[in-house]
């Protein structure tokens, strides 16, 4: 009973837009004081500082740091460059300039908004200058942003690997297949748009083109080794791989491209410092909640009347598959992370489900939530950047979310493409 | 109010870019420490401190910028007479939460009297801690620095524009190329 009151409180605050880190403490303080009495409140302190000092996380301010400085030196204008070098002289080769630029970044950076603001800025008018209609550039720069957070490092899969206690390292791998078969689908709808409305060419195939806009990009190549070589190789761990990724965009950003200046870098610091504390402020306060939960045995209880029906693992799946999409469309894809993965993560183990595979599951269902309004952080971003209606690009975006979802059903039902290089590497 | 405002912001901004830069710096020197095989004890406890103080001090920016992460639909959809209510609710929900917080904040400093950090003794749990009660504070500040101008756009009928939606609000596309929205 007490779990129901707290579940519709939660659902009231959140309605009448109370923050959901906010609304998360308000219901888990009153659900205490109910049960246990005021004596437990210092515990409200102790429990909101321990929520906020979960050393893996330390990862995500660096990490968004590290996207920031990217951002503002150059590094985004260079890779479109050399993607347009690559791709640019197919039929709706900006197009698909936009999904490839994406991939590289997402080699990166670990989140899709940043994604988005990076390349869309750039990308989108120049798609717009061509001929390409305002709906379908927002739609390519959005769905692909998505995409890219599969490939690692991804920030929703540092979260899910805290809140599943799974390795971020395993699952950084684990998405690499998924990420780059949804690019390359991705890619042939770009082609099929192109060819059906004739959307022009970018550019003559030059090789000596490639060659130097490949040297001119070569610096920024070196970050993927840098930070992914770094963490595949064991030789740092996620964190430090994100220090370094830091330090790494600094020194090319700042002493290389000569790009980076202090109002910019200002400016990246104190957005990335925001993003972190928004995201952290909810790892806090859902603390408040987990333990409120855990000492309920909910998770536990769900488990067992979920099993108690079937232990089919794909059926399981299916459920669990419904399950975040529609809290995807409501959620941010962190809070989602945090609020729902403690909770599903026994009825996970008990049915036998690779917590990574999960993991891979998880980061796409809530992709999938980023491109579908009424809340669809990147979708939004991309609009906004492009200036179009959110319905006229969901319209098309349909077409690139329908991939995501292909990926997202072969992920499911077909474990070995995210688990296949986890299982070479990692036995 | 408006220099009060812009004081505040400045104050809670160096705040939050002296962490970031030091956060940054500890774990570089942490991972060429490491690698020299000289691993820093107290690296570890050090940053997480420093990870919660960027939390807390983070998030007042945040809610000065109106930034947390929630869902404005509904109330974005209300006509101003029903809107304002809802919005009341939620600014001392949320006001309340942090004040509480404030308050068993500084009861728990008083129980910490006398505790030190494991890898530091130097450095008191008191300081460490003090986050929780001053961050809250600075979140009650920052937020109801933004109350008159929430009520004051709430009650005109096209003035709660929905920044989500483009074409509402001034376009931001200048600025797209530096910003880091959340991940």
């Amino acid at each position: 009973m007490t779990l129901l009151w707290m579940l519709l409180g939660l659902f009231a605050l959140i309605a009448i837009n109370v923050p959901i880190a906010v609304s998360l403490a308000v219901v888990a303080v009153v659900a205490m004081i109910a049960t246990q009495g005021v004596d437990i409140l210092p515990n409200v302190a102790l429990v909101m500082f321990d929520g906020a000092t979960n050393f893996p996380l330390l990862a995500i301010p660096l990490f968004i740091f590290a996207g920031a400085i990217m951002n503002t030196s150059g590094i985004s204008r260079r890779l479109i460059a050399f993607a347009s070098a690559l791709f640019g002289f197919i039929k709706g080769g900006l197009a698909m300039v936009n999904v490839a630029a994406s991939m590289f970044f997402a080699e990166m950076s670990g989140s899709a908004v940043a994604d988005v603001a990076a390349l869309g800025s750039i990308l989108i008018p120049a798609m717009r200058r061509k001929g390409y209609p305002r709906g379908f550039a927002a739609a390519v720069t959005s769905s692909s942003a998505t995409i890219a957070i599969i490939i690692p490092p991804s920030i929703p899969m540092i979260l899910y690997a805290v809140m599943s206690d799974s390795s971020v390292v395993q699952l950084f791998v684990a998405g690499i297949v998924p990420g780059v078969l949804g690019g390359v689908i991705m890619m042939f709808v770009c082609y099929w748009f192109a060819v059906r409305y004739n959307y022009p060419v970018e550019e003559v195939f030059r090789l000596k083109r490639v060659w130097t806009t490949f040297k001119d990009a070569s610096w920024a190549f070196l970050l993927p080794l840098i930070i992914l070589g770094g963490i595949f190789g064991g030789l740092v761990t996620a964190t430090e791989g994100a220090g370094l990724a830091v330090a790494a965009s600094l020194f090319i950003g700042g002493v290389v491209y000569r790009e980076l200046n202090w109002p910019h870098l200002r400016k990246a610091i104190i957005d990335g410092g925001i993003s972190t504390a928004v995201v952290m402020l909810l790892v806090a306060a859902s603390a408040l909640v987990g333990n409120y939960l855990t000492e309920l045995q909910v998770p536990q209880e769900l488990a067992a009347a979920i099993t108690s029906w079937t232990d089919n693992r794909y059926l399981v799946l299916a459920l669990l598959n419904v399950f975040f999409l529609v809290v995807g469309l409501f959620l941010h894809s962190a809070a989602a992370i945090i609020l729902v993965v403690p909770i599903v993560m026994p009825l996970v183990n008990a049915v036998g489900i690779d917590p990574v595979h999960f993991g891979i599951v998880v980061t796409l269902n809530l992709g999938i939530g980023q491109q579908t309004p009424p809340v669809a952080s990147v979708l939004i971003t991309a609009c906004s950047v492009a200036k179009a209606d959110i319905w006229e690009v969901s319209r098309i975006n349909v077409y690139f979310v329908a991939v995501i979802v292909a990926v997202l059903m072969m992920v499911t039902y077909i474990p070995a493409i995210p688990m296949f290089l986890v299982r070479l590497f990692y036995g | 109010m408006a220099n009060i405002r812009k004081g505040f912001e400045r104050l809670l901004e160096t705040i939050v870019i002296l962490i970031m830069v030091t956060l940054t710096v500890i774990v570089l020197v942490a991972v060429i420490y490491r690698k020299a095989g000289a691993s820093l004890s107290w690296y570890d406890e050090i940053a997480s401190v420093l990870l919660a103080w960027l939390t807390y001090y983070g998030a007042a920016l945040a809610a000065l910028h109106r930034e947390h992460i929630g869902f404005s639909g509904l109330v974005k959809a209300l006509k101003p007479a029903v809107r304002i209510p809802f919005i009341v609710i939620s600014e001392v929900c949320i006001l309340g939460f942090f004040a509480l917080l404030a308050w068993v904040g500084f009861q728990v400093l008083v129980v910490l009297k006398g505790d030190n950090l494991i890898s530091l003794p130097q450095i008191p749990t008191r300081l460490t801690q003090s986050v929780i009660p001053i961050g809250a504070i600075l979140f009650i500040i920052a937020e109801a620095l933004g109350i008159p101008e929430l009520l004051k756009k709430a009650a005109r009928p096209d003035g709660f524009a929905n920044i989500d939606i483009p074409g509402e609000t001034e376009p931001k596309s200048d600025s797209a190329a530096t910003e880091v929205p959340r991940p």
